[in-house]
């Protein structure tokens, strides 16, 4: 635990306040923040493009729908819809001033010639330890990353066989009518040949069944974390906390439930099950831009952060880090205070100069001023 | 200022870190004290600043407003809730805004942590944890009709000043009754750094 960032050695610290790095005022580059209704508007505007966009690609994908499995039909809706929610809400997130201004420097970072060049590994490692095996999860917990790499493999080996299914993307199709052999085809190119009857095929028809295998112990653990963990119960919220394990464990077994109704029932139940896991499907997909698991669309945005701070780090030969006025302990790099002066003057907070000073100076220029000017010697 | 709240009165604090040590049993952040203990005159004064999140209601809460990644929650009774672990991304956006330098952060976690007013007990009528402990009732928490039926006459202040801004807040200090009337500073413009003007 620690209070300012520890970062690279300081720049000495300067005899009295001035502007970060001496820079000109960040907020004057940086348009001025839209109202709420101009947002919406756009967010709409957004929304319904990306979605057109979605709805053109699942017609061409699918062959002008020939591949298109109306069984999926409600499924194919739902990610119209989702597509529509998450670019609406990331319009959104994306306006207010501390989002905006992340989301510029981050894809500056990203798209940065010059950061490429003098670090060409730091944005793949950064991918994959943030966003793939999630490291700073560790450091909260073992047993919450563990959990939280087998929601997460599962989750994403579902979508990756589920989104592309229901669009008609994906088709599987035996020359003989009834297999064993199949050829998986992608757009409609042949891209695999398998026996449905060996190892690989066994894979590729039981994908979702391993998916729902991983996600049931993760989201299980976390679930029991809910009910049993004083520090989880803190503020917890039915809807935003409970609910998305609930749906998320109520998808995984109803889908493994559908490989059991086929397997040792003959189908006994299938048609209930398939409603009932279609329904906890869409509403998750639905539920995705407006709860927690927007988490997964916002969380990659953080890696344009620690890139930006990462690539500026970098540059601390030239003074790039930032110390504080009083004590001369790095605060953060400069860039990332003028970073943070700019949100704090397009937010009209008037004490922008007060991100020049490192949490301990504040409190204790405060408490000074308390004891000089309010109670002198604290009597 | 909230109902029933903090009152900080530094002349009461003997800097014993009582309240430091029970801050560490909070349960949404245990093993981790979240109160800070400053001593603004050191080696000359023993005079001690205990620091708890002051709950900012003007303007509402500049960490949650400067958050990049809305991870910080307001609740509607005015409670300032430590960092969403799902969404918090240790940026450090609210470490480094935060007027009253009050959260801390876990770099490796990339994690913000901060006094939350233990929730957890003042949500079902209790007092925090700092507060229960204090052995001088610097950290009181009640009303403010509770604070002067033990201290008669007391006034206290729940608005601060940094350069031009006022910022007005959840949890109040007590001040002499002839500073009441104006906003406590907060320390910004800074007059003075080691001794040296720099007005």
């Amino acid at each position: 635990m620690t209070e300012p960032p520890q970062t690279a050695e300081p720049t000495p610290p300067p005899g009295g306040p001035a502007p970060a790095s001496g820079a000109t005022d960040p907020a004057a580059a940086d348009p001025p923040p839209q109202s709420p209704g101009a947002v919406r508007r756009r967010a709409s505007l957004v929304g319904a493009v990306v979605s057109a966009l979605l709805v053109v690609a699942i017609v061409l994908g699918s062959r002008l729908l020939r591949d298109f499995d109306s069984a999926l039909l409600p499924y194919a809706v739902a990610t119209v819809f989702l597509a529509f929610g998450v670019a609406y809400r990331y319009t959104v997130w994306i306006s207010a001033p501390g989002a905006r201004r992340l989301f510029r420097k981050g894809w500056g970072s990203f798209f940065s010639v010059a950061n490429f060049r003098s670090a060409p590994t730091a944005l793949p490692r950064m991918i994959a330890t943030y966003l793939g095996f999630q490291k700073f999860l560790g450091a909260r917990s073992h047993a919450r990353w563990a959990a939280h790499q087998l929601v997460f493999w599962g989750c994403l080996l579902a979508a990756a066989i589920t989104f592309p299914l229901t669009w008609g993307w994906f088709t599987f199709t035996s020359s003989t009518g009834s297999g064993p052999g199949y050829e998986m085809r992608i757009w409609g190119f042949k891209v695999l040949g398998f026996d449905s009857l060996n190892i690989v095929g066994w894979l590729m028809f039981h994908g979702l069944d391993i998916a729902a295998v991983l996600v049931i112990p993760g989201a299980g653990y976390f679930l029991w974390r809910r009910m049993k963990d004083r520090g989880a119960i803190t503020g917890q919220r039915f809807a935003y906390d409970l609910v998305p394990l609930l749906a998320l464990i109520v998808i995984s077994v109803t889908g493994l439930l559908l490989t059991f109704s086929s397997i040792f029932l003959h189908g006994g139940g299938y048609e209930f099950l398939a409603v009932l896991h279609m329904v906890s499907v869409v509403f998750t997909l639905i539920y995705i831009p407006f709860g927690k698991f927007f988490h997964i669309v916002q969380r990659p945005a953080a890696v344009g952060m620690q890139l930006f701070k990462y690539t500026s780090r970098r540059k601390d030969e030239g003074g790039e880090v930032f110390a504080c006025r009083r004590c001369g302990q790095p605060v953060d790099t400069a860039p990332y205070v003028e970073n943070l002066q700019g949100t704090m003057r397009d937010l009209d907070l008037g004490f922008a100069d007060w991100a020049e000073y490192c949490p301990r100076c504040k409190r204790v220029l405060r408490g000074t001023a308390y004891l000089d000017h309010v109670k002198k010697g604290f009597k | 200022m909230m109902g029933r709240t903090i009152f900080i009165d530094p002349g009461r604090c003997i800097g014993c870190q009582a309240c430091v040590s029970a801050c560490r049993e909070c349960d949404s952040h245990r093993g981790k004290s979240m109160i800070h203990l400053d001593y603004p005159d050191e080696g000359r004064s023993v005079a001690s600043l205990p620091t708890v999140c002051m709950h900012c209601e003007d303007p509402v809460a500049p960490c949650a407003e400067v958050c990049p990644a809305d991870a910080i929650l307001v609740t509607p009774d005015g409670v300032v809730q430590q960092a969403d672990t799902t969404r918090c991304i240790g940026c450090a956006n609210c470490v480094n805004a935060c007027p009253f330098g009050v959260p801390k952060i876990d770099l490796q976690a990339k994690l913000q942590m901060k006094c939350n007013l233990c929730y957890d007990r003042t949500a079902y009528g209790l007092a925090p944890m700092c507060a229960t402990v204090c052995p001088t009732g610097a950290l009181f928490y009640g009303t403010v009709e509770e604070l002067r039926a033990e201290r008669p006459g007391v006034q206290v202040a729940d608005s601060f000043t940094f350069g031009t801004t006022t910022v007005s807040t959840g949890v109040a200090m007590v001040v002499p009754a002839d500073k009441v009337q104006w906003p406590v500073p907060g320390g910004l413009p800074v007059v003075e750094i080691n001794g040296k003007d720099v007005r």
